[in-house]
């Protein structure tokens, strides 16, 4: 598919996660579907170009308000190891995951006194790889 | 059981203790607690709260209820129950929860629910005991509770191939799970529970599974499981730790569990 029909799938995309939101409806699949979207565009469009980069941000965001985090965090990993990506693209990618990472720990504030939220990632992470009491490891 | 005589035993010596039911399959420990129907609240609505983004923590009157203590007790117990279970809202809920919990979401929001939930209890409430009542078998709650959430772990199996063998493998694994930065190394309790008269701590069986977890690393070489006989009168009495102490050896045992479990909770600590 081309640019022109990707921007109008992902615009109408974004506009039902916004509603459905502003419903009080469940919409992490609709920022799924925005997240997937963004995610062909920015294969079309390299860093360098500015439709480029707003996908890569897009891409990112999107699957953040799909509370899929792995999927986020992957996708900016590719994004800041890829070749001609200006700093000011690695610099808003960072952005993005740094403000979610606050706004977790606003949202759990006594959690955030007592422990770090790098190291409680990484017990999910062991907890995904090798089951309850890492057992399936 | 276990752990409401664990909860009115540190009341009595002065302890203010939180209970809180982790046990969301099979919720109920609020019965133990002469609660015949417990709140609207409880952990599992707690939680959803949290995770859907209250704006303010969710006050914990509306999710913890006093529970009674022994006359004269000078402490204080506040459960938790897992939530207004057996009514249909609270399978409602934990399915809901189910779908919000997510731990293994790299994200680390379930993670970081569960453990805001035990640091605003450290902090507000500052009971010298947090109880969990966690999930018997191979669970990613019970997991955690086991792991992350506890410092020491009261491990009750029965003298049985099957419970010795699925207790070795977890506790092993328990063992093994590192540890958050700022915690110490998790402490095992293994207790045999309900044991035929033949089965005392010094017995032959009880040592053999003790060298069992020793080589697993579970406990340290030579200390030996508590051991909770069979006492079907016992069992039934609410009370047990209440005015009238019993010279039964359920009772003694209990007290020896829980001075071990709870060692500043001993009489010579001044409680």
């Amino acid at each position: 598919m081309e640019t022109n029909g990707l921007n109008m799938l992902v615009t109408e995309a974004i506009w039902r996660a916004e509603e459905l939101e502003a419903l009080g409806i469940r919409s992490e699949l609709a920022w799924k579907e925005v997240s997937s979207l963004e995610e062909k565009l920015a294969k079309l469009h390299p860093a360098s170009e500015p439709e480029g980069q707003i996908a890569r941000r897009g891409a990112v965001s999107a699957a953040l308000e799909a509370s899929d985090y792995a999927r986020a965090q992957a996708l900016a990993d590719g994004y800041l190891a890829e070749d001609g990506a200006p700093e000011s693209l690695k610099a808003a990618l960072r952005e993005i995951l740094e403000e979610d990472a606050a706004a977790m720990e606003s949202r759990f504030p006594y959690a955030s006194k007592h422990h770090s939220l790098r190291e409680v990632q990484g017990w999910a992470g062991r907890l995904r790889a090798s089951g309850a009491f890492g057992l399936a490891a | 059981m276990l752990l409401a005589h664990a909860a009115r035993f540190l009341a009595r010596r002065g302890k203010g203790v939180v209970v809180l039911d982790f046990d969301f399959e099979a919720p109920g420990l609020h019965y133990k607690f002469g609660i015949e129907r417990a709140t609207a609240g409880g952990v599992v609505p707690y939680l959803i709260a949290t995770l859907g983004g209250a704006a303010s923590p969710p006050p914990f009157d509306d999710h913890m209820i006093a529970a009674l203590v022994p006359a004269g007790a000078e402490g204080w117990v506040r459960l938790m129950p897992a939530g207004p279970a057996p009514h249909r809202s609270y399978w409602a809920a934990l399915k809901e929860l189910g779908d919000r919990l997510r731990l293994t979401d790299l994200s680390g929001r379930g993670f970081m629910a569960l453990l805001d939930l035990q640091a605003r209890i450290a902090d507000e409430l500052k009971p010298d005991y947090l109880l969990i009542d966690a999930r018997t078998g191979v669970t990613e709650l019970g997991g955690l509770a086991t792991t992350v959430l506890a410092d020491t772990v009261g491990c009750l199996l029965a003298p049985n191939n099957e419970s010795v063998g699925g207790t070795l493998a977890v506790g092993q694994a328990m063992k093994a799970s590192p540890r958050l930065a700022n915690q110490k190394p998790l402490r095992i309790v293994p207790v045999l529970s309900r044991t035929p008269p033949g089965i005392t701590r010094d017995a032959y069986y009880t040592s053999s599974i003790a060298r069992l977890m020793a080589a697993r690393g579970m406990i340290p070489e030579g200390s030996l499981p508590f051991v909770l006989p069979h006492d079907a009168e016992l069992r039934t009495l609410e009370d047990l730790f209440g005015p009238s102490d019993s010279e039964s050896p359920l009772y003694q045992a209990y007290v020896e569990l829980f001075l071990e479990l709870f060692p500043d909770a001993s009489p010579a600590s001044g409680t």
